[in-house]
């Protein structure tokens, strides 16, 4: 058991190298860079020479890679060009939004999926599971970023239930439950937006494993014994349905990343996907590569989660 | 309101960005704004057409109603990304930035309706016999949030900052280096600024090199920076500071009381200010992005906003709790050719009298046959229109209206190339150059926006119906100005490109158009042209009739020559909400922040 985990994690050292170095060379092959828009007749080219020198922007870019693994492992990231801050102090504000964003999200989606899933799935066939597996059908054509801005024209301006930009309303008093309560709203529109679209799989996978596993014959023999009805769905079905859904949390997290670049940008809500888009129009690089490379760790680290998780729970998976 | 003489590094980046912001999220606003079209056009194409004209605005709010006591207002920042919080006149670089910096700080001088400085600001100068030594005076009731008065000593620093070799910012330029001592202190040879002095606590005098009528029109810079706060810190620190950044400070009318880093900053009245007692109790600002500004209006959820995405204009033209506001931009399109390269040893323009375009006939003709009247109608409903020199209409005084450009006439276009000896030899129905060998155009322009790639194949079809084969190529504004040669390396490939300029509220255009500008992307050397460009900002140009002479001349020479020519003039919209009062737009209307008041506790919204 051990040894699959560690093993499994060594896996992702070489994938964390390897990311790391396509994510510099692409960057460098991207046309301009931070100082090309400083377009402005009154600032001496010599002077934007020299700033690009100064930043290192002129090496080529395994010198400046060296550079920025040199800094990474102290836990440096560099300066953001544009902020004028470094880099994981301008990351740490935003992290926190995009963690409370995904905490809120992927709790809102099982709070969705499990319920949803267990009625689809246990009367399938029913008029309930046709609206159910309707909607999942709607869900998984619907894009992500169109479904937002309806919910934020309806919930957030037609209905003024919701705030519809920022985390936070201006001038709140961190750390005041007034704060606290501020920032909860901010999130749920957003967050409930991602939701719909992301439990859909969920729902699906949920669905499948409890009818396969509903005709399966360890559940023949216990409906034989008398087990009442709520006792096979509630021990048995849902037990061995669930497991295969916890293993499918760690690529939940990946689906979230691609989810939040959209959804913070259309609510305006200052996270690390909206900080995402923005440092590449800009080519403010340092921050760019840092929040590449988070990302592409969530998602190898995600990865991991379910392969740990699924060897846990399959046993199959162990032998080899 | 950039405060620098040129304010391309303002418009340019911002420009770029909402176009490639639009590019990504493109396909969210296209939706919602066809399906707004094709549903409310109809109505409105009855009333009046569809058709809209910069001159039916005015830039000043029409009051309504009683100002009550207090209040506060939202204003929207309207930008698809977050703003920088570098909140210091001395270090931003973003346009975000700069509009949350007029809030709470200001210029010590203040300009006219023609960009020149006037003497009712926070400072008044006089101008020595020489014109080289101006002598300001900070008034006396001027203080810092604080408390502290702003002093000479104060602007002194500010210079030096921005002239100190660890600067981080972008303000050292020419207007610095004009400065008597400036190179010498940036250079480290001189621990002081020789042409600056301190003549008492609010008493400066600054003594320029060269005296150049641009002085008077933004080139002194007059952002003090609190000595009192910054003077101990090492000036690479300084931009990145939390005096800077979350506790910034200015002497304007508003103070700031806190900031959510990127998404909202509140502020609260400057009791002190100079120019009196603010009306308002407090202001919000808060961001908000293009796609949903229309609803932030129309619900009430902000007053006021930095910038309209015209192109929705249109569909919310009668938007029923808002009155429009409308300006010129300082800014207009243009299509330029490229005429040769960048010398980068020498610094100068390597004119090449063998370019594929350097014939004026075959320039002239490309203008003439392109109808921007009609693109400005049918792209923009006429909130760009014709542009016709290239010094755009908000410099009325240096505008020369009786100046027509070259008006669309393709006939007038055949005629020219046909002298010119653009015949078709070949019958293909596509003229050969003047030797018979064909002749291929290649034009760039930059993508981004709904119709940046129509606009640009409406204009490779109108050389097109004049016989000329012109090629596109639409490349994102990163690679566009890469091959433009904005680094001083041009792409030998590029023959035609449309892109833009802010111009800055100096009109002197030689930073564009002088043939040591690495910005003079057509690579255009002329007589002429550089000794009207140094005519314009000489000594004598100090009298207005004859700089404005000097610029006609050097608008109908341009018009004449064609290096470049102007496509279109924009306008700048502001919807403010009915409740707002005493608030304009642009430059030289008297109306300041500390008046602007509400006539209602809430904002009005929309019926």
């Amino acid at each position: 058991m051990w040894k699959l985990i560690v093993r499994r994690t060594l896996i992702t050292i070489p994938q964390i190298i390897v990311l790391s170095i396509l994510v510099f060379i692409l960057a460098q092959a991207m046309p301009g860079d931070a100082l090309t828009g400083l377009i402005d007749p009154s600032i001496d080219p010599a002077t934007i020479e020299a700033m690009r020198e100064r930043l290192g922007l002129n090496n080529p870019w395994y010198v400046q890679y060296f550079e920025w693994v040199k800094g990474v492992l102290q836990g440096d990231f560099g300066q953001s060009f544009r902020f004028k801050m470094p880099v994981s102090e301008l990351i740490g504000e935003r992290i926190i939004n995009t963690m409370w964003l995904s905490l809120a999200t992927l709790v809102l989606t099982y709070l969705i999926a499990i319920p949803l899933g267990i009625i689809s799935g246990r009367f399938n066939d029913t008029w309930l599971d046709r609206a159910i597996t309707g909607y999942t059908y709607i869900g998984f054509a619907a894009p992500l970023f169109i479904f937002a801005l309806v919910m934020l024209f309806i919930f957030g301006f037609q209905l003024a239930w919701f705030p519809t930009s920022g985390s936070v309303a201006p001038g709140t008093e961190p750390g005041t439950f007034a704060y606290f309560i501020s920032k909860l709203n901010h999130l749920l529109l957003p967050a409930l937006s991602m939701a719909l679209i992301t439990t859909v799989s969920t729902v699906q996978y949920l669905r499948s494993e409890i009818i396969d596993t509903k005709q399966k014959d360890f559940i023949v023999t216990a409906r034989a014994k008398g087990a009442s009805e709520s006792r096979v769905y509630n021990r048995h079905v849902l037990r061995n349905s669930l497991l295969p859904i916890a293993a499918f949390f760690g690529y939940e997290i990946t689906g979230l990343i691609g989810g939040t670049i959209f959804i913070e940008n259309i609510f305006g809500y200052p996270g690390m996907g909206e900080l995402f888009l923005s440092s590449i129009s800009l080519r403010d690089y340092s921050v760019m590569t840092a929040l590449v490379l988070l990302f592409g760790l969530a998602a190898i680290i995600g990865a991991l989660l379910s392969d740990i998780i699924l060897s846990l729970v399959d046993p199959r998976i162990r032998i080899k | 309101m950039p405060k620098n003489k040129w304010s391309r590094h303002l418009a340019l980046p911002m420009l770029s960005f909402v176009l490639i912001l639009a590019a990504c999220t493109g396909d969210d606003t296209s939706t919602e704004e066809s399906g707004g079209e094709t549903g409310t056009d109809g109505g409105q194409e009855l009333e009046n057409g569809g058709m809209y004209s910069i001159d039916d605005f005015s830039n000043v709010k029409t009051n309504e109603g009683e100002a009550i006591d207090g209040g506060t207002i939202t204003f929207g920042l309207v930008s698809d990304t977050v703003f920088e919080g570098t909140l210091n006149w001395n270090f931003y670089s973003g346009a975000p930035d700069a509009e949350i910096l007029e809030w709470f700080d200001e210029g010590l001088l203040t300009w006219d309706e023609n960009y020149v400085y006037t003497n009712d600001g926070a400072a008044t100068y006089e101008v020595s016999e020489d014109g080289r030594t101006f002598t300001f005076k900070i008034g006396d009731n001027v203080n810092w949030h604080d408390g502290e008065p702003v002093t000479a000593e104060d602007w002194l620093f500010a210079h030096e900052v921005i002239g100190n070799p660890d600067y981080d910012g972008p303000r050292y330029n020419s207007d610095f280096t004009n400065i008597e001592g400036m190179e010498e202190y940036n250079s480290g040879s001189a621990d002081t600024i020789s042409g600056i002095e301190v003549i008492d606590d609010k008493t400066l005098s600054i003594t320029y090199i060269e005296s150049t009528p641009s002085l008077l029109t933004g080139s002194i810079w007059s952002y003090p920076l609190a000595k009192h706060i910054f003077g101990d810190m090492s000036v690479a620190d300084i931009s990145s500071s939390p005096e800077v950044r979350e506790n910034p400070i200015g002497f304007g009318p508003f103070k700031v009381d806190s900031i959510v880093p990127g998404e909202s900053v509140t502020l609260t009245k400057n009791e002190d200010y100079w120019r009196g007692e603010p009306n308002l109790d407090g202001v919000t600002i808060k961001v908000i992005s293009s796609s949903t500004v229309v609803q932030e209006l129309e619900t009430g959820g902000v007053d006021l906003i930095s910038e309209f995405p015209v192109d929705q204009f249109p569909d919310n033209a009668e938007m029923s709790n808002v009155e429009y506001l409308g300006a010129i931009d300082r800014a207009y399109t243009y299509i330029g050719f490229k005429l040769g390269t960048w010398d980068a040893e020498s610094n100068t323009v390597a004119y090449d009298p063998e370019a594929k375009m350097n014939d004026v006939a075959l320039r002239q003709a490309m203008w003439h046959a392109v109808d921007n009247a009609t693109v400005g109608e049918r792209f923009y409903n006429g909130l760009r229109w014709n542009a016709t020199t290239l010094i755009p209409p908000s410099h009325p005084e240096f505008h020369d209206d009786s100046n027509e450009g070259r008006t669309y006439d393709p006939e007038a276009a055949n005629q020219l190339l046909e002298d010119a000896g653009y015949v078709d030899t070949d019958g293909d129905g596509l003229r050969e150059d003047p030797e018979g060998n064909p002749l291929e155009i290649n034009f760039i322009s930059m993508t981004g926006g709904d119709t940046a790639e129509p606009l640009a194949q409406y204009y490779v079809q109108s050389w097109e119906a004049v016989g000329l084969k012109v090629n596109l190529e639409m490349l994102e504004f990163n690679s566009f100005y890469d091959r433009v040669g904005n680094g001083g390396e041009d792409d030998p490939t590029v023959d035609v490109f449309q892109a833009a300029w802010g111009v800055g509220i100096d009109v002197d255009p030689s930073g564009l158009y002088g043939a040591n500008a690495i910005y003079n992307f057509a690579r255009w050397e002329n007589e002429d042209n550089e000794r009207l460009l140094a005519e314009g900002r000489s000594a004598e140009s100090f009298d207005l009739a004859y700089r404005q002479e000097v610029y006609n001349e050097w608008q109908q020479l341009m018009v004449d020559e064609v290096p470049v020519f102007p496509t279109l003039y924009r306008a700048v919209l502001s919807p403010v909400n009915d409740r707002v009062l005493n608030y304009a737009i642009g430059d030289g209307t008297e109306v300041y922040l500390n008046e602007l008041a509400v006539s209602a506790e809430s904002p009005v919204t929309a019926k």
